[in-house]
């Protein structure tokens, strides 16, 4: 019984799929309201903060930083590294900040239709600067986590 | 050349004659073309005769059904405050506008509407206290708002009201829907296109000069809009908390949203009891457009007091159902005062700007499809397995099984709650969750069925089950289930699964505008 209504929404979605797609609410970054980048085989994008139960989906870490607020317990960030499926784990612990060694950031832009791109987190300097010459990202400085917390704060 | 210059000169003639011919007999409509933005230069005409009582100077006071259910939102003592409090603000601006204290619209007026809705009164407000002027002048404007408004709380009363089964209440809303519809004031329960209805001469006016008022009652149109859901056939003693994260959502968020591009549908806010009651639902939406268009009326300065008048007279004459009279859902000339064409899987919503035939936008929420799941964008199910919806973040979505809900839940900032069919179909499961996603049930040792597979039968191996005989029952009468473990509450809430395979989104902009970037950093 599965298998046949399976094959009849198969058919049903090969037949009028083409031309009636299905649509669902699509989301935008809660912070910057500006629509969220999916990953790619090679470079992820998606900012996830794991809060309790739930899983909140961010455009940049500049984005989770300055809506921080609106969480009042602690915060594990997975944030997209220069490798595709090897995020950087940040974490806010009884509200202190903190990074793996050598976690270096990104901060660039200066409109959030570019923050996913230039708002980005590294294991190292080094690999900051492949990004940013791969990317043609003029002015790339490397922050440290005390930095681009400075860095979101003075905004 | 020439031959073909004068050809298109005929075409032009013949197409011009037409379109006056047309802006005469679709009256209530358009006279003139269509400016840079998409609006009507000119003012819509009136038809040929309104309605008699329309001009009739009798009070015409209607009132509740008697009936035993009658005041019973007090059951639910914030929710009937703030329902009391909406009664206020159209009638606060509504007076100024026509008392010349228009300019002070987004100062003082909107302190004293915060006013109100903020501590709003424990007693219904008579209009007519408020607006003395206004209702001399628009009495039988006001005859419609009141027989609208009473149609809104009665049905209320009817959902909160304790001790009848959701037939008896369902039966019930019917009656109120034929008494109220029987009486002349009635607006339709058609759906009607929206796109069509604010795309007059003066339509957004209100909305551009009083953004911040226009965001009061486009919040308050949210709360009785999408307290529909929140109370059919949920238990009444799930009201209270149900409406602790309604209330709180309202009265901090929703009434001072003013990047609303439209306003709150009551299909989009209450998906259920629209499509279980969809002229109700759309009487209640053509009489939110109604508040609009009389607002934008009041608010252009360029009309005389007889153009605005005259105006008002048009745009109640428009949403009569006398003025639809042997019309059906799902038909009509398209974007005409006539076209009654709904989003495909929701008959309670009218046409909006942009709408396809497959997919529609709704402000906030994005482009969607209303007969899909709002998580894995599979086709809903029907009948008693009819899933769940889930209200977050101030929307209210339909999706096909538990694991949607959850995920889509988990994936959203702030308090949620989870209304779900179970096994038993006069048992409607209802969740709240905390910020973190922790989740509490009204029934206590529900159990969850999640055997993951594909989710076009997510609605099959995803489910909810009131106890741990019932979960037992069904996993023994399907063999495929039948080395299936039972769910805690406890356990069911840490997993999640991310976005389905079948997800699918559409990145189009906005029908309303394009908003940009979202800004600095700042």
């Amino acid at each position: 019984m599965k298998t046949t209504i399976l094959s009849m929404i198969l058919v049903a979605t090969a037949t009028f799929g083409a031309i009636a797609p299905a649509y669902a609410h699509d989301a935008d970054c809660p912070f910057c309201k500006t629509k969220l980048v999916q990953n790619t085989e090679t470079q992820d994008n998606e900012v996830v903060v794991k809060f309790g139960n739930k899983k909140i989906e961010y455009r940049c870490v500049y984005c989770v930083f300055a809506d921080q607020k609106k969480f009042s317990g602690d915060l594990i960030v997975y944030a997209p590294s220069e490798t595709a499926g090897k995020p950087i784990i940040l974490k806010r612990t009884a509200g202190k900040w903190s990074a793996p060694d050598g976690t270096v950031f990104l901060n660039t832009f200066k409109r959030h239709k570019d923050c996913a791109e230039q708002s980005r987190t590294f294991t190292s300097k080094v690999q900051l600067e492949k990004y940013a010459k791969a990317n043609s990202i003029s002015n790339a400085k490397s922050l440290t986590l005390d930095e681009m917390l400075k860095e979101v704060a003075k905004k | 050349m020439k031959h073909y210059s004068q050809s298109l000169a005929v075409t032009i003639a013949i197409f011009a004659l037409y379109g006056t011919a047309f802006s005469q007999t679709d009256h209530g409509m358009h006279q003139g073309m269509k400016g840079m933005d998409g609006k009507n230069t000119g003012l819509p005409t009136p038809p040929e005769q309104f309605p008699k009582w329309m001009s009739n100077k009798t009070s015409d006071h209607l009132f509740y059904k008697p009936a035993p259910y009658n005041w019973s939102i007090r059951n639910i003592p914030a929710f009937a405050a703030d329902m009391y409090g909406t009664g206020v603000g159209h009638g606060i601006a509504y007076e100024a506008m026509v008392t010349g204290k228009a300019d002070r619209m987004e100062d003082s007026i909107h302190r004293s509407i915060v006013g109100v809705l903020m501590n709003p009164p424990h007693l219904p407000i008579d209009e007519g206290a408020i607006l003395p002027t206004f209702k001399r002048k628009y009495g039988s404007l006001e005859k419609v708002f009141d027989w609208a408004h009473l149609l809104h709380f009665q049905t209320i009363d009817v959902l909160s009201h304790k001790g009848w089964s959701d037939e008896q209440k369902d039966a019930e809303i019917e009656v109120l829907w034929q008494r109220y519809a029987s009486q002349p004031y009635a607006i339709t329960g058609l759906p009607m296109n929206m796109e069509v209805l604010d795309s007059f001469s003066y339509s957004t006016t209100f909305r551009t000069k009083y953004p911040k008022v226009n965001a009061l009652f486009w919040g308050y149109h949210w709360l009785q809009t999408a307290n529909y859901d929140m109370l059919y056939k949920t238990p009444t003693n799930t009201h209270i908390p149900q409406y602790e994260v309604m209330g709180d959502r309202y009265r901090n968020v929703e009434l001072f949203n003013t990047d609303r591009e439209f306003m709150p549908m009551t299909g989009e806010m209450s998906p259920r009891f629209s499509k279980r009651f969809p002229y109700i639902a759309n009487s209640f939406d053509n009489l939110h457009m109604l508040h609009d268009n009389v607002g934008d009326i009041l608010a252009t300065d360029s009309l005389t007091e007889a153009q605005k008048k005259e105006q008002i007279d048009i745009a109640i004459w428009r949403v009569l159902g006398s003025t639809h009279l042997g019309e059906e859902p799902g038909k009509g000339e398209p974007g005409t005062l006539h076209d009654h064409r709904y989003p495909m899987g929701m008959p309670g919503m009218g046409w909006m700007k942009g709408s396809t035939d497959e997919d529609m936008y709704m402000s906030g929420m994005g482009w969607m499809n209303m007969s899909e799941c709002g998580h894995c964008s599979i086709a809903l199910p029907d009948g008693d397995q009819w899933g769940a919806t889930v209200s977050a973040d101030g929307w209210t979505m339909m999706v096909r099984c538990m694991l949607c809900a959850r995920d889509m839940a988990g994936e959203t900032i702030g308090r949620a709650v989870i209304r779900a069919a179970t096994e038993d179909p006069n048992q409607t499961l209802v969740m709240i969750s905390d910020e973190e996603g922790n989740w509490t049930s009204n029934i206590p040792g529900i159990m969850f069925l999640e055997v993951k597979g594909d989710h076009p039968e997510c609605n099959d191996w995803s489910r909810v089950f009131t106890s741990k005989s019932a979960f037992d029952a069904f996993v023994k009468s399907d063999d495929y289930y039948k080395d299936a473990m039972p769910l805690t509450l406890a356990e069911w809430q840490t997993k999640g699964e991310g976005t389905p395979e079948t997800y699918r989104r559409i990145d189009r902009p906005s029908p309303y505008k394009t908003k940009g970037d979202g800004g600095a950093k700042n």
